[in-house]
């Protein structure tokens, strides 16, 4: 008699690799992000792995690594902004909202079309950066003038060469190793199997973990 | 109707409502939103403790090799500091002596005399382009107790202004790096009854690693190469801590003069900085009570 079936262990899979790759990757990030920057911008490995999570392993992978990995975010670098009496405070669960959009957007606007396509999860990074990039600069600047603080900004083409464009490069070149580490070392396995879309609505897309 | 609550986009953006919910509320001062991530932090920290101190040995391990030829020259080069140290401290013995004297005669006060200094380790740096903070491994149990209203400088090693504290919890405190976009300190040029002027966080020169320095009067001549210092009005910091040197001048609206800094700490390099925390004197019901 088989104690543990397969559905099992690829739920312990799941967990154990998923676990492994949101400390590493959120600790390297905090940690050295020295080593990750280019142009005074830094890699958003977190931010890369939440959206590949969501666009190879489904909307609820991306959800959950999404919420935890800004959790971690929330905890080990959280912003500090300018409140409305103007003075500056930490906030809470900023992270959290952001990696959980991210997480669902990468795997909601390319999952079904590109059948989870190794070129295109590449472009689901720089899809969602940019989104990002935009829905930041958008969120700081009517915060800037809900709250009345003087704040200088890029124009929109500076912002493009020197925030847009850096960003993106550096998430594109992090995202490689992550889709190798995803793909092929990642919580899901996809050796022997053809229908990949399937394998992802039987463990993924429906609930995860399917719990 | 319960189609719609089942499906995945409704629970999405409930999830996403809450959370931004909670991320408006953290902002109220003393909100308890903040404890709910208590735990995540319980967690978090050794986990990350164990991936920074790994990193650091590799680090080390290789700075080791490679380094080798430039510790030597270096080291040739402290020793002659050394020498030439030793004979300006001769020197200046007889100086700190008549110094003292004066001192007490004068009733001068020494610029950093009434602080007390903790010493704390970078936990984690800036994750992001906008408005992150850093985080320090020394909390209200190591004595860093942040009244509401105050803020304690953070310094380098060289006594430099890195940032000021904002947050403080059991065990961590957060700083707020002198790049910020919502940092703000009256500064000064580094001479007697220098003029004073603000020097701010900037998203646009954040990317550079500089800082602003408005609200500059008419008649005051800055220049590149001048060495900024924290003024002490305000309260928050006391006078004297140097911030950086003045890069670069705008005269081209007379009415609105602005400059550009670059600070002296590079706070990705650092590992170790200071806390400058005001020190109160006893008073005298709290010493008879605790003779008594």
């Amino acid at each position: 008699m088989r104690i543990i079936n397969e559905n099992t262990k690829s739920r312990a899979r799941k967990v154990i690799v998923y676990t492994i790759y949101i400390f590493l990757l959120s600790t390297l990030q905090v940690s050295f992000p020295d080593a990750f920057s280019f142009a005074g911008q830094t890699a958003d490995l977190m931010f890369v792995f939440v959206v590949l999570s969501g666009y190879f392993n489904g909307f609820w992978d991306g959800a959950v690594v999404g919420f935890i990995c800004g959790l971690l975010r929330d905890v080990f670098s959280p912003p500090a902004v300018v409140g409305l009496d103007g003075e500056v405070r930490v906030t809470a669960f900023i992270g959290a909202f952001t990696l959980f959009a991210a997480g669902i957007t990468g795997a909601s606007f390319f999952t079904k079309r590109m059948h989870r396509n190794i070129p295109f999860s590449v472009v689901a990074v720089m899809f969602v950066t940019f989104c990002y990039k935009v829905a930041g600069y958008v969120l700081i600047f009517g915060w800037s003038s809900i709250s009345g603080i003087n704040m200088n900004f890029y124009n929109p083409v500076a912002a493009f060469v020197y925030s847009f464009l850096p960003q993106l490069l550096l998430n594109t070149v992090t995202a490689i190793p992550l889709i190798v580490l995803i793909r092929f070392l990642g919580p899901v396995s996809f050796r022997n199997t053809k229908r990949k879309d399937d394998v992802i609505s039987d463990s993924g897309e429906g609930t995860w973990l399917g719990i | 109707m319960k189609k719609l609550l089942k499906t995945k986009w409704f629970i999405a953006l409930v999830v996403l409502l809450v959370l931004a919910a909670f991320a408006i509320l953290s902002l109220i001062p003393g909100s308890p939103i903040k404890n709910l991530l208590r735990p995540v932090q319980l967690v978090g920290s050794p986990a990350q403790s164990i991936v920074k101190s790994a990193g650091d040995t590799i680090t080390d391990f290789w700075s080791a090799i490679t380094d080798g030829i430039a510790i030597r020259e270096e080291n040739k080069a402290l020793k002659e500091q050394i020498a030439d140290l030793r004979y300006h401290l001769t020197q200046n013995e007889e100086a700190a002596l008549r110094y003292e004297e004066l001192k007490e005669a004068l009733h001068i006060k020494d610029t950093f005399s009434n602080y007390v200094i903790y010493g704390a380790s970078i936990l984690s740096r800036e994750s992001d382009e906008w408005f992150s903070t850093i985080r320090l491994n020394a909390g209200t149990a190591d004595g860093i107790v942040l009244q509401p209203g105050h803020s304690y400088p953070v310094l380098d090693v060289e006594m430099n202004l890195v940032g000021r504290v904002i947050e403080t919890s059991d065990t961590e405190s957060r700083v707020l790096p002198l790049l910020h976009e919502g940092f703000a300190v009256a500064g000064k040029v580094n001479e007697v009854n220098g003029a004073t002027f603000m020097v701010t966080g900037d998203a646009e020169l954040k990317r550079k690693g500089l800082c602003l320095v408005k609200d500059i009067d008419a008649d005051v001549r800055l220049e590149p190469g001048m060495e900024i210092v924290t003024s002490g009005e305000g309260g928050l910091f006391p006078e004297g801590i140097p911030i950086g040197v003045i890069e670069s001048v705008d005269n081209s609206n007379p009415l609105e003069i602005t400059a550009t800094l670059r600070p002296y700490s590079q706070i990705g390099k650092l590992e170790d900085v200071f806390i400058m925390i005001p020190y109160v004197e006893p008073s005298d019901e709290t010493a008879q009570t605790t003779v008594g």
